[in-house]
């Protein structure tokens, strides 16, 4: 009961700051930016975007995913920040790293500490930045140039890497001269080793560290590291890398099996997990887990981030139907039409509305 | 003088390493006096059999711009790299290689011959010959 009151206050806190004037829902832009999958025009992907919006899940049709374009949906981003939360104390624990002070302790009056509080809470905002859920980037397949006449020159592959100043990493080129004379651009992997070892970035290894490793992953997993994991990995990957898509979708596969959907609240990386449910259709567990904990707010969130990611859905359609529906009409709906795992999820729907009625006769009786 | 675009060969015995400078071209290379340094090439390939070469190409066309020239070497880098067109001593270096490379395994191919030749010589001496006997 405790953990689903400080849900409520953490859901409470995200929703003033996010209805406040200061604060713009605007996905992490300069991860964004950065990633070479996402293009302006909703062109790319090819033809699957007929007659829906861009980039939605289509139900029906089995062409490549690009989960990128509804992970940066705005109405996407609100629902999984609302669903985040912001527990202050959770978000400013004390992590033991490079850089980490000793606590400052000051006398404030009740007007200066009011003030203090509010500016933490929008830098733990800040701090709550999801990493992009994208698809795997495309291969490198390009050749400048094929010079059969240079074979024999060189046993080993020639390097090149342009080391002008101000060029972001993305754009920098590399360039491999094969020993059978090819000149081609640098493969993904080949790009990510090369970029570290020239402009090393702070948290990153050269090749794949082995916790990464499948067996060595297992273990990290077992032992409930979720969160590290994550974060390690945000640092040591892309974010369109397919390692990095291997790694988080393992873990979350992992917390789904196992039910630790609480682990990850009001981290930074509760959104895309809810979202990798969300655009994989698999968001029976997380429902009922939700309703067992009483937060109806945050079921009917979710089941409308699902009708927004899946708009073509039977519940959608008929909650779009509906004059004025209830949350519990709603998740009603998607229970019966959409879900899984039916009867589980209708029984949780069962569950809470008992727990509704007998706690409103207790409330009355007093 | 002769502003030129040069390696200066840095490292240690048996581990040389290449920075691209530019400096002026008769001057000794560790004398202390380079004008700008705008890469480096490391002759020795890593695990991956790569050599790496990093060129600052913006500070590279800079320099060209003030009348700079690159030696034969880095000439021939830059056009194995792309930014040249290929030097004609890299195609001339390449066919030397593969007529030595084609040369050796001709050898070697002659050599195993003539050492199964000899083999099968000397397998057929220790075998008795009954005309041999014969005729002695």
């Amino acid at each position: 009961m405790a953990a689903s009151m400080k849900c409520a206050w953490a859901r409470c806190l995200s929703t003033i700051l996010l209805n406040s004037t200061k604060h713009r829902c605007q996905i992490s832009q300069p991860l964004y930016a950065s990633c070479s999958n996402i293009s302006g025009d909703s062109g790319e992907g090819g033809t699957d975007q007929t007659g829906q919006e861009a980039g939605l899940a289509d139900d029906t049709k089995k062409h490549r995913r690009d989960p990128g374009k509804a992970f940066t949906d705005v109405r996407v981003q609100k629902i999984l920040l609302r669903l985040t939360g912001l527990d202050l104390d959770k978000v400013y624990e004390y992590r033991a790293a490079k850089g980490a002070g000793v606590a400052k302790v000051a006398l404030m009056s009740d007007q200066q500490l009011k003030k203090v509080y509010e500016s933490a809470s929008y830098k733990a905002l800040r701090k709550l930045q999801m990493p992009p859920v994208l698809g795997a980037r495309e291969p490198i397949d390009e050749v400048l140039s094929e010079d059969p006449e240079l074979e024999g020159l060189n046993t080993s592959k020639l390097v090149f890497i342009d080391i002008s100043q101000r060029v972001p990493l993305k754009k920098r080129t590399i360039v491999v001269r094969e020993p059978n004379g090819t000149l081609r651009k640098a493969s993904w992997e080949e790009r990510d080793v090369t970029l570290q070892k020239y402009f090393p970035q702070s948290g990153r290894k050269i090749g794949l560290p082995r916790m990464f490793q499948q067996d060595n992953l297992e273990c990290m997993l077992d032992d409930g590291k979720h969160e590290y994991i994550l974060n390690r990995a945000c640092s040591q990957f892309e974010i369109d890398d397919p390692e990095y898509i291997r790694v988080t979708q393992r873990t979350y596969e992992h917390i789904h099996s196992n039910g630790k959907f609480e682990d990850l609240r009001s981290t930074r990386h509760f959104g895309p997990m809810i979202f990798y449910f969300t655009y994989y259709k698999k968001i029976d567990k997380l429902l009922v887990a939700f309703l067992e904990e009483e937060s109806l707010e945050d079921s009917v969130d979710l089941v409308k981030l699902y009708h927004i990611v899946h708009p073509s859905c039977k519940s959608a359609e008929k909650v779009a139907s509906m004059p004025d529906p209830t949350p519990l009409e709603i998740i009603g709906a998607f229970a019966e039409m959409d879900a899984t795992q039916k009867s589980l999820v209708q029984q949780a729907i069962q569950t809470y509305e008992k727990e509704c009625d007998s706690t409103d006769s207790t409330q009355l009786r007093r | 003088m002769a502003l030129a675009i040069r390696f200066a060969l840095f490292g240690c015995t048996n581990r040389p390493f290449f920075h691209i400078v530019v400096m002026e071209k008769r001057r000794a290379q560790r004398s202390g006096k380079i004008k700008e340094m705008i890469g480096s090439y490391d002759p020795m390939p890593n695990q991956d059999n790569q050599k790496l070469v990093a060129v600052d190409f913006q500070k590279l066309q800079k320099w060209l711009g003030f009348g700079a020239v690159p030696t034969k070497h880095v000439a021939e880098l830059l056009g194995l790299g792309g930014f040249y067109p290929i030097h004609p001593m890299s195609y001339i270096k390449a066919k030397r290689k593969r007529t030595l490379m084609e040369k050796q395994v001709a050898d070697m191919q002659a050599k195993e011959e003539t050492q199964e030749t000899a083999a099968i010589q000397v397998n057929e001496d220790t075998q008795p010959d009954s005309t041999e006997d014969a005729s002695q």
